[in-house]
């Protein structure tokens, strides 16, 4: 079976290239896995875990925040303005994060959907480290 | 001897002049080489979400979004112009505040008010001294821009804009183009020129995507996305080239030094032997006077 090609590439550098044979992203409504020869996609990304099984079986994974991931001929392109390992979230800089986000306003709807977002990534954060 | 020694003097100086611009120079090349690779970093990111975007308008077809509503609302627009926080970088900063001014005067002919963003103390000090006021005035980006501050300036210039308070919104700064030829550029950030949807003809072949969520409502979070990174690329490109001038600059500075030490000590040595030759024929004489 084809391996998939996956490169997780942020605004400031490609932070992973390589093969994998199950990759895992998190897409804005949910988690969408991917084997080889899945059909192309295009999906919004929210914040969240980031998984990639290699063809030796170990995992890796990565904090995203938000992006767009592009699937198309066995390759898996993920565009994220952040990608961070495990061992790279501060988790008490999430903590502060998180209360800054809670204390947001939240009287309409764009302020209602930035407050949402800041939360969704400072608890998906939180939930990686702890790990 | 009293000139003789003035030149030496005058000669020490310029070498160690010489040294100083040298030694910039290296710095120069070795900034650059960072810069540089920071702005390739950037380009697989920008060059995908493109790529994205032209797919995505093929598939949509007609979009609309607040960023691509050409606003004629507010008679208000933005320039940002990114200078550099240091000197000794020859004509770069000039030539971007030049270019600056005459979209400042074109804009404000045509009877609009334009806020004025400055990022750079070279830029802030220039205005300062027209006594121009600047809306934002900041010297905090070095040569490491970083992503999260760009991001910032662009949800700010992208929320006003949607809630139509500015037109439009420029930046200015130096394109890098390669290391011999960078130029200053003044690009349009809003409203976003349409993606070209036209030659949806569809390419033989063309991939027929799953889209989640579906592709006007992704294409609506993408558009954004362009606002964002083509900023980002602004400021590494702004950073790439800053680099280059200083180190095109500090080279013609040390060869001008080279040049000058030559000329120096070939005045010295005359003026050495002009001397010698005064003293001999003082000896001379005087010998000439006791016979």
């Amino acid at each position: 079976m084809a391996a998939l090609q996956c490169s997780v590439i942020t605004p400031e550098a490609r932070a992973f290239e390589g093969p994998a044979e199950f990759v895992a992203i998190p897409a804005h409504d949910g988690e969408i896995g991917i084997l080889p020869r899945r059909a192309p996609l295009v999906a919004k990304l929210g914040a969240g875990r980031l998984r990639l099984r290699a063809a030796g079986g170990d995992e890796q994974s990565w904090f995203i925040d938000g992006g767009f991931a592009q699937v198309i001929d066995n390759k898996v392109v993920v565009l994220t303005q952040k990608a961070l390992r495990p061992d790279q979230i501060d988790p008490s800089k999430a903590t502060e994060q998180l209360a800054a986000a809670r204390s947001l306003p939240a009287n309409d709807e764009v302020a209602l959907k930035r407050k949402a977002a800041a939360e969704a990534s400072a608890r998906a954060q939180l939930r990686i480290a702890g790990r | 001897m009293a000139k003789a020694r003035a030149i030496i003097k005058r000669r020490k100086a310029v070498q160690n002049i010489r040294k100083i611009t040298r030694t910039m120079q290296l710095i120069a090349t070795a900034r650059f080489q960072a810069a540089y690779n920071r702005a390739t970093a950037t380009k697989p990111y920008t060059e995908r979400i493109t790529e994205l975007v032209e797919q995505l308008s093929r598939g949509a077809g007609d979009i609309e979004h607040p960023l691509l509503r050409v606003n004629t609302e507010s008679r208000r627009s933005v320039l940002i112009v990114i200078t550099s926080n240091r000197g000794l970088c020859g004509g770069y900063n000039a030539a971007i505040l030049r270019s600056a001014l005459d979209h400042l005067r074109d804009r404000e002919h045509a009877g609009e008010t334009v806020d004025l963003h400055v990022l750079g103390r070279k830029g802030t000090g220039f205005f300062r001294f027209l006594n121009r006021p600047m809306a934002v005035a900041r010297s905090g980006f070095e040569d490491k821009p970083l992503f999260d501050d760009v991001n910032d300036i662009a949800q700010q210039m992208m929320e006003a804009y949607e809630r139509r308070q500015i037109n439009s919104v420029h930046v200015t700064f130096m394109r890098f183009i390669s290391t011999a030829v960078q130029r200053v550029t003044t690009l349009q950030l809003l409203p976003i020129e349409r993606p070209a949807a036209g030659d949806g003809a569809a390419r033989a072949g063309e991939v027929q995507y799953e889209f989640t969520p579906p592709a006007p409502e992704l294409l609506a979070e993408l558009l954004p996305e362009t606002v964002r990174v083509r900023l980002f690329q602004c400021f590494t490109d702004a950073a790439v080239s800053e680099q280059v001038a200083r180190m095109v600059a500090m080279k013609a500075a040390t060869d001008a030094a080279g040049d000058m030490v030559r000329s120096l000590t070939q005045q010295y040595n005359r003026a050495r032997q002009s001397q010698i030759t005064l003293e001999l024929l003082d000896i001379v004489s005087g010998a000439e006077a006791i016979k």
